[in-house]
């Protein structure tokens, strides 16, 4: 019988450690444990078979650190290595077999897949495609020398999990395990929870999953519970012999073999399907855990029938308690939106979610959505890009599919999808990606005869949308209905058609429910009256979740008094702090801004003391009594910051209240700009600066501050991030006809792509003047590498900058 | 050690520093700000480290690790009358990388005070640490012993490679989750590696810090 026909069915045993059973048969610290799989290929299989002897049913071959990144200076490739290691086993398993003449006792070779070692972007140094690539490596070599299964343990980012289980299933039929590493608190190594890595790997479609590493069996039993209450997969509890313990600067693992099945066997009560060990554990203790444990029969494994989403590092469950679907994120009405995706300026967006998050959003609607841009691209870098500053789960919002696949695929997590539709073709086209990446999905009760009149009629599409997903393997917990809002200004019956829908799919259905509530004013005066009262409504009538605007506390308070009415909101406690929130942004300015004489501050005074909302009233005040806009900035904004700058470079002001300044400055620039796009016009920019963080260098907040205090001076910066490759940083170059580019490093071993990067654009003739900065250069390093200047501070930069456009250089 | 402990440890004024103010004081509102900040990174930082007592010794130009041979004149001179000596990593974890790039964002006032007040609280929690390590050898040595200063590679000629066998030695990645780039820069950014030699001679065992670069132009020297 295959692996996949037993997990899960009847008690499976894996196998233990390795690495200690190799140290103590002469493996040097330092020395690459897989190059045994050809230096002495004998002890690997004896220690396969001792494990199988112990009577393991799944012995991992000695392939755990093979991947292109560990082994780049090894004599042996990736497919060498792997393909040996997976051999061994083989011929281990086959030597057993022999000897034991068992035919019952199944034994399968697993495929061992440990962490690439690296952190993945946007926070990291990989791309999700190049960890991707790595694995698929090993498990096409783990697939062609004959593994059971692959199993990929030892890990703790979720974001790399999902690389190597997307590599396996894309590439390879094999059953995948996973197990992971936590911290006795129940968080992996990335702060991620154990409701939230299961959310993500059922949605993936893993086979198993379960603990290994770290933890004792002891403290595993503290973690399995919180396992068991969310998991419908078969649980696989592969701990180390106890807890490290460094003697004489080794580190031991002290549970003996007898305790250790004891605490096993209590493990298999509590739920595990297979059980094995990791580091310490020996053949003797898997020999002791089969003896101990053999003829125990495993807990059924029983779906647990949750609607779930997660992020990298929470999970978020439909339940009695609605939730809030930020819905901001959504070009559709929004001019300003509209604009920062023209101009691919991310940070709007970013924006527009911490604001959310901060208003009390549970899920981000993420629609990026226009006809003049490329979405496909446009949706990767929105998903990650809020992902790397948010930890909500998002809501991937469009119709183009090779978007909709972009943003799942690099989505870190498991992610709600909106939306698919009763017709055929929507059906046919998004189901298949919705499963491959197990997204909670959107369904809008409408199809090719359009949004059907009457109750029934929806519910008729609803229940076409579940037998169809039923048919792609997509269960109903991970369906959403939409029973669709239409405004009231034009049907009376708008209203109670939506609320009956959505109590039937609710309770006679037994599904999940959204609707995009304000849809049902539209047309209607002060909508935000009607809105609120529908909103309540529907609550009541069974929405699971509202996609709504967190930041309208009209919406928000409805929600806050709903949960405390149904008894949602324990002591009232949300709701209480919720009012003294409003009542706190009630009270005339913030602490910081103390001080200020209380009819307003001057617009030089607010910008030199760093206040943004004095600096953003007092330009409204001046643009309100008709003050020319380029006069305000020329002999109000750029002399303020110049006195901040000159004290800054005097030692009389600090970096913090130079950003201050800075932020203030902002604040106001956009009073200017809002009022110049209100009369049709546009701010004038001073030219385009390119900036970037060098090659291989990923500290950047040097760069971010130059950057900001360079916009303050009018100059129009293309900011391309850390770690950009050269030829990155030309082509923009070129493309934008750019004439001064900004680089930072900080370490000497990047100053090389620095001056990489200026040997490229000279080369290629691109005309530009480079300055540079960052912790380790000097003027002498400056001019050695190439550059035309070099800043020591922020303010350089900025001095540099005006002097090349005074001289008619930029 | 919870957060707490590691606020307690901070030194403000290390913080002023990191922000440039020298010996200045800074304003009550930067002082408002940087409290604000340290609070709000101590509430979500999960610091995590890594350490192994090695016997050392130090002949010529090398310093001898365990079976490791590194040679470095100035990491000799710091370990010269050390028997022992830990190899340390630690981090504040990807919870710090994550707040800088939220204020990076929406605040880079903030973002700055963050950046400097996580490079203090990675010191303090060094330096707690330090003293744990400090305690436990002596336990096993069974006489007094001192820390020298901390010495982390790319100090002085100590070769920034030294980090890959750092990361091996201490299995740093599966232990606390930090990683080391092809650069040989560290993810989480707000970590440390270091040597601390310890030695049965109380003397030249403060923390040097500054006095012992030639980096003589620093902006943060003091």
């Amino acid at each position: 019988m295959s692996f996949r026909d037993k997990i899960g069915k009847e008690l499976l045993f894996f196998d233990g450690g390795m690495g200690t059973l190799l140290q103590e048969r002469g493996l040097q610290a330092g020395e690459v444990p897989e190059t045994w799989n050809f230096l002495h290929p004998e002890v690997i299989e004896q220690i396969n078979r001792e494990y199988l002897h112990a009577g393991c049913n799944v012995v991992s071959a000695n392939t755990f650190g093979v991947n292109s990144f560990k082994c780049k200076d090894l004599a042996y490739s990736v497919d060498e290595l792997v393909g040996a290691g997976v051999r061994i086993a083989r011929s281990a398993i086959a030597k057993v077999r022999a000897q034991e003449n068992d035919a019952g006792r199944e034994m399968y070779c697993a495929l061992d897949i440990g962490s690439l070692g690296k952190l993945l972007k946007p926070l990291g140094e990989i791309s999700f495609d190049e960890a991707y690539d790595a694995f698929k490596e090993v498990i096409l070599a783990g697939d062609k020398a004959g593994a059971d299964l692959i199993l990929i343990e030892t890990v703790s980012d979720p974001y790399e999990i999902k690389a190597a289980v997307l590599a396996a299933k894309e590439n390879t039929t094999l059953p995948v395990v996973v197990t992971m590493i936590f911290d006795e608190g129940g968080k992996l190594l990335t702060g991620g929870d154990v409701e939230s890595a299961v959310a993500m790997l059922e949605g993936l479609g893993v086979d198993a999953l379960g603990l290994n590493c770290g933890l004792g069996p002891e403290q595993m039993k503290k973690l399995l519970p919180e396992l068991t209450a969310c998991c419908s997969l078969p649980i696989v509890i592969n701990p180390n012999a106890g807890l490290p313990v460094v003697v004489n600067g080794q580190t031991m693992f002290t549970v003996e073999p007898e305790e250790f099945a004891g605490s096993i066997r209590t493990l298999v009560e509590m739920g595990a399907s297979a059980v094995g060990g990791c580091c310490g554990t020996t053949p003797e203790h898997i020999g002791k855990v089969v003896e101990t444990c053999k003829d125990m029969r495993i807990v059924p494994v029983s779906d647990k029938n949750m609607t779930v989403v997660s992020s990298y590092n929470h999970a978020v469950r439909f339940s009695g308690k609605p939730l809030i679907i930020g819905e901001r994120i959504n070009p559709t009405g929004k001019p300003k939106l509209k604009q920062a995706l023209r101009d691919n300026n991310m940070e709007y967006i970013y924006k527009e979610g911490l604001t959310q998050e901060e208003n009390g959003a549970d899920i981000l609607d993420v629609n990026v959505g226009l006809p003049e841009i490329d979405e496909p691209r446009l949706m990767q870098e929105a998903v990650t890009g809020i992902q790397a500053i948010i930890d909500l789960p998002l809501q991937i919002d469009t119709s183009d599919t090779v978007a909709m696949e972009k943003g799942l695929r690099y989505y870190n997590g498991k992610p709600m999808l909106n939306s698919v539709n009763g017709k055929k073709e929507s059906m046919e086209s998004v189901f298949p990606i919705a499963k491959k990446y197990g997204a909670v999905v959107v369904c809008l009760c409408l199809d090719e005869d359009g949004i059907p009149e009457t109750v029934e009629g929806r519910l008729r599409v609803a229940e076409k949308i579940v037998d169809t997903a039923a048919s792609y393997g997509i269960a109903k917990k991970n369906l959403v209905m939409d029973a669709l809002v239409l405004t009231i200004s034009t049907g009376q019956d708008n209203a109670r058609v939506t609320l009956e829908t959505l109590r039937k799919i609710r309770y006679g259905m037994g599904l999940h429910t959204v609707l995009g509530v304000s849809n049902i004013s539209f047309g209607l005066p002060d909508r935000v009256k009607i809105n609120t009262a529908f909103f309540t409504m529907a609550m009541n009538n069974g929405l699971s979740a509202g996609i709504v605007n967190p930041s309208s506390e009209a919406m928000m308070a409805a929600y806050y008094s709903f949960n405390a009415l149904i008894g949602e909101d324990e002591q009232c406690m949300k709701y209480i702090e919720k009012c003294a929130q409003i009542s706190a942004k009630e009270q005339p300015q913030s602490t910081v801004q103390k001080g200020a004489p209380s009819g307003g501050v001057g617009l030089h005074e607010a910008i030199v003391k760093g206040l943004s909302e004095s600096a953003y009233q007092a330009t409204m005040k001046l643009l309100g009594e008709n003050a020319d806009s380029l006069a305000i900035i020329n002999e109000m904004l750029i002399p303020a910051l110049d006195v901040v700058g000159k004290g800054f470079e005097e030692k009389k002001m600090f970096l913090p209240q130079l950003l201050m300044s800075a932020d203030a400055a902002k604040a106001s620039f956009e009073a200017i700009k809002e009022t110049l796009s209100k009369q049709g016009k546009n701010s004038k920019s001073k030219g385009k600066i390119v900036i970037a963080t060098v090659k291989g260098d990923i500290h950047d907040i040097g760069k971010n501050i130059v950057k900001t205090l360079l916009e303050n001076y009018g100059f129009d910066m293309i900011d391309l991030g850390k770690d950009v490759a050269p030829e990155v940083i030309l082509k923009t170059v070129q493309e934008n006809q750019v004439r001064l580019v900004g680089l930072s490093a900080l370490m000497t071993t990047t100053v090389v792509y620095m001056e990489e990067t200026i040997r490229l654009l000279r080369e290629n003739h691109a005309g530009c003047k480079v300055m540079v900065g960052g912790a380790v250069l000097t003027q002498e390093y400056a001019d050695m590498i190439g550059a035309d200047f070099y800043s020591k501070d922020a303010m350089g930069s900025v001095r540099y900058a005006n002097e090349l456009f005074e001289k008619g250089m930029l | 050690m919870n957060n707490s402990e590691i606020g307690a440890a901070v030194n403000q004024k290390e913080i002023y520093r990191y922000l440039g103010y020298g010996k200045n004081e800074p304003d009550g509102t930067v002082h408002m700000l940087v409290d604000e900040v340290l609070s709000e990174l101590l509430a979500v930082i999960k610091p995590k480290n890594s350490y192994q007592l090695y016997d050392c010794r130090t002949a010529d130009e090398c310093v001898f690790v365990g079976t490791m041979r590194i040679k470095s004149r100035n990491l000799a001179g710091n370990l010269a009358q050390c028997g022992t000596v830990a190899l340390l990593a630690a981090t504040l974890g990807i919870e710090a990388d994550k707040l800088l790039q939220r204020y990076e964002v929406s605040n880079m006032a903030k973002a700055s005070v963050v950046q400097a007040c996580a490079a203090a609280c990675i010191e303090a929690y060094c330096n707690l640490i330090q003293e744990n390590i400090r305690l436990d050898a002596q336990a096993k040595s069974g006489t007094p012993l001192f820390i020298r200063p901390r010495f982390s590679p790319g100090y002085g000629d100590l070769p920034l490679d030294t980090q890959k066998d750092i990361f091996r030695l201490l299995d740093c990645t599966k232990r606390i989750g930090l990683t080391l780039t092809q650069n040989l820069l560290m993810y989480p950014t707000k970590s440390v590696t270091a040597f601390i030699g310890l030695t049965g001679n109380p003397e030249n065992c403060h923390i040097e810090k500054c006095k012992r670069c030639g980096k003589t132009d620093c902006a943060f020297r003091v």
